[in-house]
C-alpha cells in the first residue's frame, strides 16, 4: 500500500515525471547506442566472415588479409599442405590484383580483381549468371549497374598501363559470366572475380596467392585447426575468426574507448537526474513520511517505497529509451558506415541481448540505488522535527 | 612517401662469420643506409651503426642488408592511427633494389612555379602521362580526411543527443526547484510582486545555474581532456591530441548552456506565474 501510494505520488506529478523519464530514456538510449556500439563493428565482421563457412585465414607471415600487396610464393604447393592438415574441409585461394576497364583511348580507375578458384571460394554470392571460367569475369553489382553489364558482354580488362606510350599494356577481352555480390566490398565498390589462372596470367604472377581461406570440418574447433596449421606451414600466418576479430579489435580501439566513455557519461547523468528527482521528492514528503513513521509504519517499508519510485522512473525511462536508442542506432550508423573502406555489409551497431540487458540493468539499478539515499536519509530523520517541519 | 610491407630479418651489430643464408646477397663494398622510426628502433631495439637485413613481402625480392644510418621520429598524422605501422625510410634506388618491380613510382610531389595555374597544370600532367591522376593540395586533404570528416559527423550526432540530455536535465532542475517554492512564489505575488519579476527572478536564477554549471563543466572538461590525451598518447605513442578544449569550444558550450538556461528558466517561470497566487500555496 505504502509503495502504491509512493507510486502513485509519480502521477501526481505527471510534468515533472515526464521530463525525468525523458531524461532517463535518453540517457539509456546513449548507453544502449553506446553498448551496441562497443562490440558492433567487431561482432558484425565476426558473423561476415563465417558466413560463406571459411572461418579461416592463411596469409602471407605476419599480414593481416589484402593488407598489403604481399602474396604467398609457391601458393599452390602451400595450398595443398593446407589441405592435407587434419579437420581442413576445403581450401580456397586467392589473388588479388588491379585490372582498369578499357574503353577506347580512356581507362577506368583501378578495380580490385579477386582470382579465385570458382568452385571454392568465399567472397561473393553470384546473384546472376554463372561462376566465371577461363577468359570470363565476373562483376560486382554496382559495377553492372554503373557499366550496363550483364551475363554475356564483353569487357577489355589491362592488368597495367604504358605511361610513356600513353596506352593500356597487357589488354585482353573478357566474357562476363555473371554478376555477384561482393560480402566485403564497401557500398557501390567496383570489383571483379575471375580464375586464378587467368589473374596469374595477367599479372605475371605465376604461383602466387595473396590468402587462403579454409574451412574447417563439422565438429572442429577453429583455433584448433589453425594451431594445426600454423605447425605444418609455419611459413605464413594464420587467423581464426576470434583472432581476425581481435585484430579488428585493436583497429577500432578508438570507438570502443568512446563508447565506454559515452556510457559511463550516460550512467553518470541518469543517476544524477534520478538521484536529484527523488531526493526532490522525498524532501518534498518529508512530512508525509514522518507521519506515517509516527503511526508506525517501519522504516524499511518507507525506504522500499522510495527505491520502488526510483526503480520504477528507470525502469520505465529505460523501455522508452530501447526505441529510441535503435531507432539514434540506425541514424548514427548511416553515419559511420561512410567511412572508406568499410563492407557496405557490416554495421557499427550490435544488438547482442545479453550486452543490452546488462546495460539496462545497471541503469535500473543506478535508479534504485539513487533511491536509496535520499530514502536513508528520510527514514533516519528525528521524528520530532520531521513532524514540527510539516506542520509549520 | 611510398607505404610498403617490408619483412625485416634484423641481425644486429656486424654480420656473422658463418656463410649467410643463401636468399641473402652479398653485401656489397658500400652498404646502402636506412632511417628507422624511432618506435620501431625502441621496440627491437635498434641503434644508429647497427646492420639489418631487409627484404619486400611483396613479391620474392631479395634480402639485402642496410646499416642504421638514424632514427627519425614521424610527425603526428592521425591516419596512421588505425593501422600504426612502423616506417622505414630508404633512399629510392635502395628501395627499388628491394622490389621485384623497377621503375616504379606510387606518386609524385610536385611543385609549381609562383603563377602558374593548378588546375591547367594537373590537367596537363593527366595528359602526358597516360593513367595518372594529378589532385591538388586542397582535393588530396579533402580525399584523405573522409575518415575525419566521419568521425566529425558523429561526434556532432552524439553531441546533439548530449545537448538534449543537458536540456532535459536543466529543465527538470528547474521546474522541481521552482516547485518547491510554489508556496513562496504565492506570497510573493499576493504581497504585490509582478508576475514580471518572479519571471525574471526565475530566469535569472537559471541564468546564474547555467552560468556556474557551464563554468564547471569547462573545468571537467579540460580535466577529462587531459586525461584522454595521456591515455591515447600512451596507447598510440603519439604526440597527437585526440581532445582539445579551444576558447572557442568553451564559448560555444557557455553559450549553448547560457541558452538552455534561459529556456529551461522560462519554461519554469510560466508554470508559476501562469497559476493564479491563491492556488500556489495548494499542494
Amino acid at each position: 500500500m505504502i509503495v502504491a501510494a509512493f507510486l502513485r505520488g509519480l502521477f501526481r506529478r505527471r510534468g515533472r515525471t515526464l521530463l525525468a523519464l525523458a531524461g532517463i530514456a535518453v540517457s539509456a538510449a546513449l548507453l544502449l547506442d553506446m553498448t551496441m556500439l562497443a562490440s558492433g563493428l567487431t561482432v558484425s565482421f565476426g558473423e561476415l566472415l563465417g558466413q560463406s563457412g571459411y572461418t579461416l585465414r592463411v596469409t602471407p607471415k605476419g599480414i593481416l588479409p589484402f593488407d598489403s600487396d604481399a602474396a604467398i610464393a609457391n601458393g599452390d604447393a602451400v595450398g595443398r599442405r593446407v589441405a592435407a592438415v587434419p579437420g581442413v574441409r576445403a581450401v580456397a585461394p586467392v589473388l588479388g590484383a588491379q585490372f582498369r576497364l578499357v574503353r577506347g583511348d580512356s581507362v577506368s580507375e583501378p578495380l580490385f580483381t579477386f582470382g579465385v578458384d570458382p568452385r571454392s571460394q568465399f567472397l561473393y554470392r553470384l546473384t546472376s549468371g554463372r561462376e566465371p571460367g577461363p577468359g570470363e569475369v565476373l562483376v560486382s553489382v554496382p559495377m553492372a549497374a554503373d557499366e550496363r553489364l550483364q551475363p554475356g558482354s564483353e569487357v577489355a580488362l589491362a592488368g597495367d598501363l604504358d605511361v610513356s606510350l600513353g596506352r593500356a599494356r597487357a589488354t585482353r577481352r573478357y566474357r562476363v559470366s555473371g554478376v555477384g555480390d561482393f560480402l566485403y566490398n564497401y557500398a557501390g565498390e567496383h570489383s571483379l572475380a575471375m580464375t586464378l589462372a587467368d589473374v596469374r596470367a595477367a599479372t605475371a604472377r605465376a604461383s602466387d596467392v595473396s590468402v587462403f581461406g579454409v574451412s574447417a570440418e563439422e565438429g572442429v574447433d577453429d583455433e584448433v585447426v589453425a594451431r594445426r596449421i600454423a605447425a605444418a606451414v609455419p611459413e605464413v600466418s594464420t587467423y581464426s575468426t576470434r583472432e581476425l576479430m581481435a585484430e579488428m579489435d585493436k583497429r577500432l580501439l578508438y570507438f570502443r574507448q568512446l563508447a565506454t566513455i559515452l556510457g559511463s557519461v550516460a550512467m553518470v547523468v541518469t543517476a544524477l537526474l534520478v538521484a536529484t528527482i527523488i531526493t526532490i521528492g522525498v524532501r518534498e514528503r518529508f512530512g508525509e513520511i514522518a507521519t506515517l513513521r509516527a503511526i508506525g509504519i517501519p522504516g524499511r517499508r518507507v525506504l522500499l517505497a522510495v527505491v520502488t519510485e526510483g526503480l520504477a522512473l528507470t525502469a520505465i525511462g529505460c523501455l522508452a529509451g530501447l526505441p529510441m536508442g535503435l531507432w539514434m542506432a540506425g541514424r548514427l550508423d548511416r553515419i559511420l558506415l561512410a567511412f572508406p573502406g568499410i563492407p557496405a555489409r557490416m554495421t557499427f551497431f550490435a544488438w547482442e541481448p545479453r550486452r543490452v540487458a546488462l546495460a539496462m540493468g545497471i541503469v535500473i539499478a543506478i535508479g534504485a540505488v539513487a533511491g536509496c539515499i535520499p530514502g536513508w536519509g528520510a527514514v533516519r530523520a528525528p521524528l520530532g522535527q520531521a513532524l514540527r517541519e510539516e506542520a509549520e | 612517401m611510398i607505404a610498403l610491407a617490408l619483412a625485416l630479418a634484423l641481425m644486429q651489430g656486424p654480420p656473422p662469420a658463418a656463410a649467410p643464408p643463401p636468399a641473402v646477397q652479398p653485401a656489397p663494398t658500400h652498404t646502402p643506409e636506412v632511417l628507422i622510426e624511432r618506435r620501431l628502433a625502441e621496440s627491437v631495439p635498434l641503434q644508429v651503426g647497427d646492420t639489418v637485413r631487409v627484404r619486400s613481402l611483396s613479391g620474392r625480392g631479395p634480402t639485402l642488408p642496410f646499416v642504421v644510418a638514424g632514427v627519425f621520429e614521424r610527425e603526428a598524422d592521425p591516419i596512421r592511427i588505425s593501422r600504426n605501422e612502423m616506417q622505414l625510410r630508404f633512399h629510392l634506388p635502395d628501395l627499388e633494389a628491394l622490389l621485384p618491380q623497377k621503375d616504379r613510382v606510387d606518386r609524385f610531389a610536385v611543385v609549381l612555379r609562383p603563377g602558374a595555374n593548378p588546375d591547367s597544370a594537373a590537367r596537363w600532367i593527366e595528359g602526358v602521362a597516360f593513367g595518372t591522376r594529378a589532385y591538388g593540395s586542397a582535393a588530396l586533404a579533402s580525399q584523405s580526411s573522409a575518415t575525419f570528416r566521419v568521425i566529425s559527423r558523429f561526434h556532432d550526432a552524439i553531441g546533439i543527443v548530449t545537448i538534449l540530455a543537458s536540456a532535459i536535465f536543466l529543465l527538470c532542475v528547474m521546474i522541481i526547484r521552482v516547485d518547491e517554492r510554489r508556496r513562496d512564489m504565492g506570497v510573493l505575488r499576493l504581497i504585490g510582486i509582478s508576475r514580471s519579476t518572479v519571471f525574471r527572478a526565475i530566469v535569472v536564477e537559471a541564468v546564474a545555474i547555467s552560468i556556474v554549471g557551464s563554468a564547471a563543466g569547462a573545468v571537467v572538461g579540460l580535466i577529462a581532456a587531459r586525461v584522454v590525451n595521456a591515455h591515447y598518447a600512451a596507447v598510440y605513442d603519439t604526440t597527437l591530441k585526440f581532445a582539445l578544449v579551444s576558447p572557442r569550444i568553451v564559448m560555444t558550450a557557455a553559450a549553448l548552456g547560457l541558452a538552455l538556461g534561459i529556456g529551461a528558466g522560462a519554461l519554469a517561470a510560466w508554470r508559476v506565474v501562469a497559476v493564479p497566487p491563491q492556488k500556489l500555496g495548494e499542494r
